[in-house]
């Protein structure tokens, strides 16, 4: 293309009122500083351009000239030319999310040690709860066996202080010598104790039976229970008149009469 | 509007003392240039928060790499321009990439603030270079000055023939050129 030609084109008004990519800017640039006749035009183009921008002018806010001035300043210079990259820009706008993301990270690692910490720390709780309870229900069976056991004394002291009552010792007979048994009598009221029992344990169908002697005639005082354990006096059947009791060894369920083959053991009562 | 009490000396001694790494230079620099380098950079990008960072990268893009301004190829107003207008553009087009769903709902706002700037047309020069150009040579300037927009984005965006639209770019630069012969 000749100059003539080139100037009549119309790229250099294109190209003062920006309307060419980079690529063509280059082209007419270098067009221009080989010829002083396309020089000459394009300058007064871009002058005619440059007047209109000036008819455009904003003034920025006067705060920003020092601003701007002061990055000039403390930026460091010339070496940085081709570093100016606009790409710099998106790479710096990631940034958050990495952050975002490695403090998320950060977060769920924290988060999972401190589960860990709390699980284990529910669990030992957990334990100790347990054996808190066990050692509280051990401590409330001790407690409510150690009141049982007081009243079972006091009903006794009761009785052993209570002048109404008549002891009775019954005394192993010749077949059982070591057999014998304490009765407590009130004949006012008719109440009837068995107390300090040592007697040989009975067969598994057996079971020992009090009688209270009234003028010969025996009289079914109580039974036994096989599985009683002795802590405090055992309470028998009323006896309203008595002058001896015996005990003897009968089925399971008691019997109507003594058998007195299995008599073990018998005492009166003394007036 | 070009302030009247601005200091001017001669571009070739200022391009000299910038070459000379004057720090003091800058500062005649931009009280020469920044304002009309500003204007079209509000337009472009236009919203002014955007547009003083704009003018901030151009400056120190400007200043670091001056050495690359080479005098022969053109005026030290155009390569500045260049400079500024293609962050602008980068700028916008970052913007647009990054928070496409947001301006469509902000432009009303852009738009009512460009168009603020667009018809402040108070300056009597201003008035008389408009009523030199006609509508079409006016837009097709506009668009390319203060949108950012090259011929064949203009051409397609708007459905003009690419023809017409150099022809109108150069008749219009004429225009404006036989208008301020002499005034720069």
């Amino acid at each position: 293309m000749s100059n003539e030609e080139y100037l009549a084109s119309g790229i250099l008004e294109l190209y003062a009122a920006g309307g060419l990519t980079e690529a063509e800017r280059k082209e007419v640039e270098r067009r221009a500083a080989e010829s002083p006749e396309i020089c000459a035009a394009l300058d007064e183009a871009c002058a005619a351009m440059e007047a209109y921008a000036n008819l455009h002018a904003i003034a920025p806010r006067p705060e920003l000239k020092q601003q701007i001035l002061g990055k000039l300043q403390t930026h460091p210079s010339l070496d940085e030319g081709p570093s100016w990259d606009t790409t710099s820009l998106p790479a710096e706008e990631t940034s958050p999310y990495k952050w975002m993301f490695a403090a998320s990270v950060v977060l769920f690692i924290i988060s999972g040690l401190l589960s860990y910490r709390f699980y284990t720390k529910w669990q030992q709780a957990e334990q100790r709860l347990a054996k808190a309870v066990a050692s509280e229900q051990l401590m409330a069976q001790n407690v409510r066996h150690d009141a049982q056991h007081t009243q079972q004394l006091e009903q006794t002291l009761a009785i052993m202080r209570n002048s109404a009552f008549r002891a009775v010792a019954l005394n192993g007979v010749k077949a059982h010598p070591e057999a014998s048994l304490y009765v407590y009598w009130n004949p006012e009221e008719k109440a009837v104790y068995v107390d300090r029992m040592q007697l040989p344990a009975p067969p598994s169908n057996m079971q020992y039976q009090l009688w209270a002697l009234d003028k010969g005639t025996p009289q079914d005082a109580g039974l036994i229970p096989t599985s009683f354990e002795e802590a405090g006096m055992l309470k028998m059947k009323t006896v309203a008149a008595a002058q001896a009791f015996a005990i003897t060894l009968e089925p399971k369920g008691g019997s109507e009469n003594p058998t007195l083959d299995n008599l073990m053991a018998m005492g009166s009562v003394e007036i | 509007m070009p302030d009247q009490t601005i200091p001017k000396i001669s571009e070739d001694t200022l391009i000299a003392r910038l070459r000379a790494r004057d720090t003091s230079a800058v500062s005649l620099l931009y009280d020469m240039y920044s304002a009309a380098l500003y204007g079209v950079i509000v337009r472009i990008v236009k919203t002014e928060e955007v547009a003083e960072d704009v003018l901030q990268e151009a400056f120190v893009k400007i200043w670091n790499s001056f050495d690359k301004y080479d005098a022969q190829k053109g005026r030290l107003f155009t390569w500045m321009l260049n400079v500024s207008r293609n962050l602008a553009i980068d700028k916008i087009r970052s913007l647009e990439y990054r928070m496409k769903v947001s301006t469509d709902t902000l432009s009303p706002a852009h738009q009512a603030s460009f168009a603020d700037i667009a018809f402040n047309t108070d300056h009597i020069g201003v008035r008389e270079a408009v009523e030199k150009l006609s509508p079409e040579q006016k837009q097709i300037i506009d668009l390319m000055y203060f949108k950012g927009l090259t011929q064949s984005e203009i051409a397609e965006e708007h459905n003009i023939p690419l023809g017409t639209v150099k022809t109108r770019a150069r008749s219009a630069v004429k225009v404006l050129s036989k208008l301020f012969k002499g005034s720069v």
